[in-house]
């Protein structure tokens, strides 16, 4: 049979072509802040999908684990601590990090199901939150730990100036991980973990060791989450405030598997790229270009895009549900081997 | 040598009782068949069989041994293990400012190299300062929690489906229970899995070790589909099969963990005549693999034809055992359940 391309390589190649080409996008825009958003919610949404997509796990707190990543990094990597480490070693450490987190908060809910999960991690989310805002001896509290460093390749730094080069190694970063992701699915593992989403008496019964299943499925996805969370921490120099890992994040991520089609890689990619492209790129092109011509740019915030946009992501879902309930790219079927 | 005992079993529902003192032996290569009315805890013996309702007396023996795991020293190293670890976590939790202050900060100059080894001893007399309230006391209380957990995890885990899969004993069930959206190769896979050893981090990395076994497994997934028949459709989703063939694919993943045992939950309902007569001979040819066959089955055709000897049950208890002939000609049977025929 000859190889075609399937729609993961499709759009991971077109991603890499994007910023060459001046014609789709303007570099500017092709470069900005907002695609680095993409990338980093693309990398969080595959975490969420390990738990939530392979193994069925609903998860809602999903952004404390971003947020242990990105705090771990700050202090691996930021000169206030004493670890100093580059930016390579503190963000392959964020990855043992976010798994040990995983492990920790999965270790307790193996026996939960359903919405009792869900329930568990949404309050996880709310207490690391907590616990880096008032442990600010060590976290900084709301100040947040900066500056953090930049990645550099044999000595050249890459510097925020530089937007072509932040925008490729985001791009191999992403697909590491979606090649990470792919492994996993395409293996025993993934395997076991459809099948105690399908059916977890059957799969038991047929000698899956669920629960040792769906730790590995939490730690991954931890793990995952956590190395988006370093990432991002690099990416705005700083870790940010606690409130930047808040519910938003972790809804916004699990928006963006249902939307894209869950359980499947190509499905996380377009969705990150239509929920988090409307938020950061669409929303703020159309707010500026109001405030250029004119509109509503003084003093009535019912005029700002910006301003709307929880309501515009909430009709997007229910949109998307509505007219494809298994998202835009639904995963096929391995009907190959494995 | 029996394939499987059963010692006394009896499960109740709170105030129910769904199964009452049974015992019996069955020989290794054998048919045996357990038979009686609707409701009579012919499931419910199964389930308690295969740890999905642990029998609530007596007990079941698998080639002589006990179904439950048994306390080994890696259990105890475990037990051990979790001790420490959630016992040093909660007490490092409950101090961790301090130790942070005492190890990190104070030795911590600005643009120095960090003095690791005075750091590390600063964080031992730091722990040591600690005294009974507020390092010992938390560290036994959230050791006792650690270990308990994973006492109450491993006493649960010792006797759990999956433990008894794994002890080679296989099922299908009643209202079949297939993974509709794999394919039915992935469905045998899946049953598959005990018997893998390639781990996370082979697959992770595509490793050598990973493909060899990929490769091996699928082509005995294969195989086995062409025993029962379905080899043409193994790309399909299990969920598009026709109904006669969901259970060949059932009997098919139960096979594949190379089990002793095999139950079959009621495998003809639903069948027409001729499915019948194709699943009784794919029954026999599961038992001269040299796997045990043990079968509820309503279908007297199929479960006088094949069985070897006859479990009758009726409100949970045992009225009847012997070979189909013995069990047609049994009065308490024929009046249980075969039906008292009318003359004339």
């Amino acid at each position: 049979m000859r190889w075609r391309p399937g729609p993961i390589v499709t759009i991971l190649a077109i991603a890499a072509v994007v910023p060459l080409v001046d014609l789709v996008l303007p570099a500017e825009l092709a470069l900005s802040e907002a695609v680095r958003t993409v990338f980093l919610y693309a990398i969080l949404a595959l975490g969420l999908n390990v738990m939530t997509g392979y193994a069925g796990m609903l998860n809602l707190g999903i952004a404390a684990f971003m947020a242990i990543g990105a705090y771990a990094f700050g202090i691996l990597s930021c000169e206030i601590y004493p670890f100093q480490l580059g930016f390579w070693p503190a963000l392959a450490l964020t990855i043992p990090i976010g798994a040990l987190a995983g492990f920790i908060l999965g270790a307790p809910t193996l026996g939960l199901r359903g919405d009792y999960l869900a329930i568990v991690t949404l309050g996880f989310g709310e207490i690391v939150q907590d616990i880096l805002k008032n442990l600010d001896s060590i976290t900084k509290g709301m100040q947040g730990i900066n500056p953090l460093p930049a990645p550099s390749i044999g000595g050249a730094m890459w510097t925020s100036n530089d937007e072509r080069s932040w925008y490729y190694l985001l791009l191999a970063l992403l697909t590491l991980t979606v090649i990470a992701a792919r492994n996993l699915e395409r293996s025993r593992l993934g395997r076991a973990w459809f099948s105690i989403r399908e059916d977890e008496l059957a799969s038991r019964s047929m000698g899956i060791r669920v629960e040792r299943a769906k730790m590995i499925a939490f730690a991954t996805g931890a793990a995952i989450a956590a190395f988006a969370g370093g990432l991002s921490a690099s990416v705005l120099s700083s870790t940010g405030e606690p409130n930047n890992y808040d519910f938003q994040v972790s809804i916004l991520a699990l928006c963006i598997i249902i939307v894209g089609g869950i359980g499947g890689v190509a499905g996380v990619l377009v969705g990150s790229l239509v929920m988090v492209g409307l938020n950061s790129i669409v929303l703020a092109k159309a707010t500026a270009w109001m405030a250029a011509h004119g509109i509503g740019s003084q003093g009535n915030v019912m005029l700002s895009p910006n301003n709307w946009k929880f309501l515009i992501f909430g009709l997007a879902l229910v949109i998307a549900v509505r007219i494809k309930p298994t998202g835009i790219l639904p995963p096929k079927l391995e009907r190959g081997r494995v | 040598m029996k394939a499987m005992e059963v010692h006394g079993v009896g499960v109740t529902f709170g105030g129910i009782i769904a199964v009452h003192d049974v015992s019996f032996a069955v020989e290794p290569g054998e048919i045996f068949a357990v038979i009686g009315p609707n409701g009579a805890g012919k499931t419910t013996l199964f389930n308690a069989v295969t740890g999905i309702h642990p029998p609530t007396h007596g007990h079941v023996e698998l080639d002589g041994r006990e179904q439950v795991a048994p306390m080994t020293r890696q259990t105890m190293v475990e037990l051990l293990v979790a001790f420490l670890l959630v016992g040093v976590g909660v007490a490092a939790t409950v101090n961790v400012e301090r130790l942070w202050q005492a190890s990190v900060i104070d030795n911590y100059i600005y643009e120095q190299p960090f003095p690791w080894g005075s750091a590390l001893a600063d964080l031992g007399r730091a722990v040591a300062t600690l005294g009974w309230l507020g390092g010992a006391l938390p560290l036994v209380c959230g050791g006792l929690v650690g270990a308990g957990a994973a006492w109450t995890n491993w006493s649960r885990a010792r006797r759990s489906p999956d433990h008894i899969a794994r002890t080679g004993v296989a099922r299908t069930f009643q209202n079949i229970r297939l993974f509709n959206e794999l394919s039915l190769v992935q469905n045998v896979l899946v049953g598959m899995d005990a018997r893998m050893r390639a781990g996370f981090f082979s697959a992770l990395l595509r490793l050598p070790r990973f493909r060899r076994e990929r490769e091996r497994f699928h082509a005995e997934a294969m195989k086995l589909l062409e025993f029962v028949g379905l080899a043409d459709r193994a790309l399909e989703a299990a969920g598009a099969l026709p109904y006669g063939f969901r259970r060949r694919l059932e009997i098919a993943r139960a096979l594949a963990g190379t089990p002793k045992l095999i139950l079959l939950d009621e495998p003809a309902a639903g069948m027409n005549p001729t499915e019948v007569g194709g699943l009784m001979a794919l029954i026999r040819r599961v038992r001269d693999r040299g796997t045990t066959v043990i079968l509820i089955e309503h279908h007297m055709k199929l479960v006088m034809g094949i069985s070897d000897r006859i479990h009758v049950l009726q409100y949970g208890r045992t009225i009847a055992e012997g070979s189909p002939d013995a069990i047609r000609s049994n009065p308490r049977c024929i009046e249980a359940y075969l039906g008292v025929e009318e003359n004339g």
